[in-house]
């Protein structure tokens, strides 16, 4: 964790950052819908259900971070020392903590995709 | 353990034109209905007298060298925390300095909070009047049907929630009323929501009670400016001031690596 001195000295925007995650939480939900579509037409129950939603969304922000996120932060660490100090998955450049990158949209996007799966099981299998 | 064979039912496919195809509708709509009305009903902020503003911006100033006193050279920020401190001790930026010291009044009675109050009560009356007169709507029209399956299995407690109004024993709790698909609607309209009216939307209760929790700036009801703006004082008083560009040089260099 950066100090309270290296974050007066390159601070953050809380804009910009409520932004990002505004936008993450958009396409989260949007996706978790259409996931809940695809699974009640392919007709999976319980288990293989909830876990098509887990692969998928966890696949769905494995690609956002490939396209999005990894080129400007790779752009942006000009300075060895920062370069360093960061791991491979980082996302600090865009988001507040890297949890809330990879799983905040998991419980956001959960109550949409079970009304999509309910309504698409129920007019296709059931 | 015996496999329990899976239940069917044959159910009229009418069903979901008549029952499930109107609840979704009807969800929908009102939620589009309760964001207009939430922000037909907004009203503007309501303008502050000249001393009132100013009462409440001093503070915010305050605030705001506190917070940001890294930015500040060591004079400037010197000078400011001189010219706040003696403004706040002496009272010059109160709303009227002749009622220093005396007891607040009582919010009930200054209109302004009133104001307030009215706002969050108008906002809870939006989501409490749609939603019992859909709920009441629902159980008059479509109680005692059983119109879908949920895709996951789920234990027996469940029954007298999803079910309510059907009465049959041995009904797989999977099996669900129109009253739980009304539930499953209510929390999972976000995203439709979401891509409907854009993400600052009203719609849903979530959305509600997120506005309400933002910044209420100035001063809350009850609550003396007069001490307000000592703490304040006081707070600036105790800052060690240091600026970001203490030891600048050292870090460039660094930086590039000499």
């Amino acid at each position: 964790m950066p100090s309270e001195r290296e974050f007066q000295i390159a601070p953050l925007v809380p804009e910009s950052i409520q932004h990002n995650s505004k936008t993450l939480y958009n396409l989260q939900s949007l996706t978790a819908s259409l996931f809940g579509v695809s699974a009640g037409i392919l007709g999976l129950e319980s288990y293989s259900g909830f876990l098509f939603y887990l692969v998928f969304s966890l696949l769905t922000t494995a690609l956002l971070y490939v396209f999005r996120v990894a080129p400007g932060a790779s752009l942006s660490s000009s300075s060895s020392a920062s370069r360093q100090r960061k791991g491979v998955l980082d996302t600090s450049l865009y988001f507040r903590s890297p949890y809330e990158f990879w799983a905040g949209g998991l419980l956001g996007g959960l109550a949409g995709y079970i009304l999509t799966w309910t309504l698409f099981y129920g007019l296709v299998r059931a | 353990m015996a496999q329990v064979p899976v239940q069917t039912i044959h159910r009229d496919p009418q069903l979901f034109y008549w029952i499930l195809f109107p609840i979704t509708l009807v969800m929908i709509l009102t939620g589009v209905l309760r964001h207009y009305a939430t922000v037909l009903m907004a009203s503007a902020p309501k303008k502050l007298d000249q001393r009132a503003m100013r009462e409440q911006r001093s503070l915010a100033h305050g605030v705001g060298v506190r917070s940001n006193f890294h930015v500040l050279s060591r004079p400037s920020f010197v000078a400011r925390r001189d010219a706040l401190t003696t403004a706040y001790e002496s009272g010059a930026y109160l709303k009227d300095p002749e009622r220093r010291g005396q007891a607040p009044p009582n919010p009930m009675s200054d209109p302004s909070s009133m104001d307030g109050m009215m706002g969050a009560m108008k906002n809870q009356m939006a989501m409490i009047i749609p939603n019992t007169l859909i709920m009441s709507w629902i159980n008059a029209f479509f109680s005692g049907y059983v119109i879908m399956k949920l895709p996951f299995p789920l234990t027996i407690k469940f029954k007298s929630m999803l079910q309510a109004g059907v009465a049959t024993k041995d009904m797989d709790p999977r099996w669900m009323s129109s009253i739980s698909w009304y539930f499953l609607c209510f929390f999972g309209l976000q995203s439709v929501f979401n891509f409907l009216l854009g993400n600052d939307n009203a719609a849903n209760q979530m959305a509600q009670q997120m506005g309400q929790m933002g910044p209420q700036g100035g001063f809350g009801p009850g609550v003396d400016p007069d001490k307000q703006f000592l703490a304040e004082a006081e707070n600036l008083a105790v800052i060690e001031h240091y600026s970001v560009l203490d030891g600048v040089e050292d870090r460039l260099l660094e930086a590039i690596g000499v």
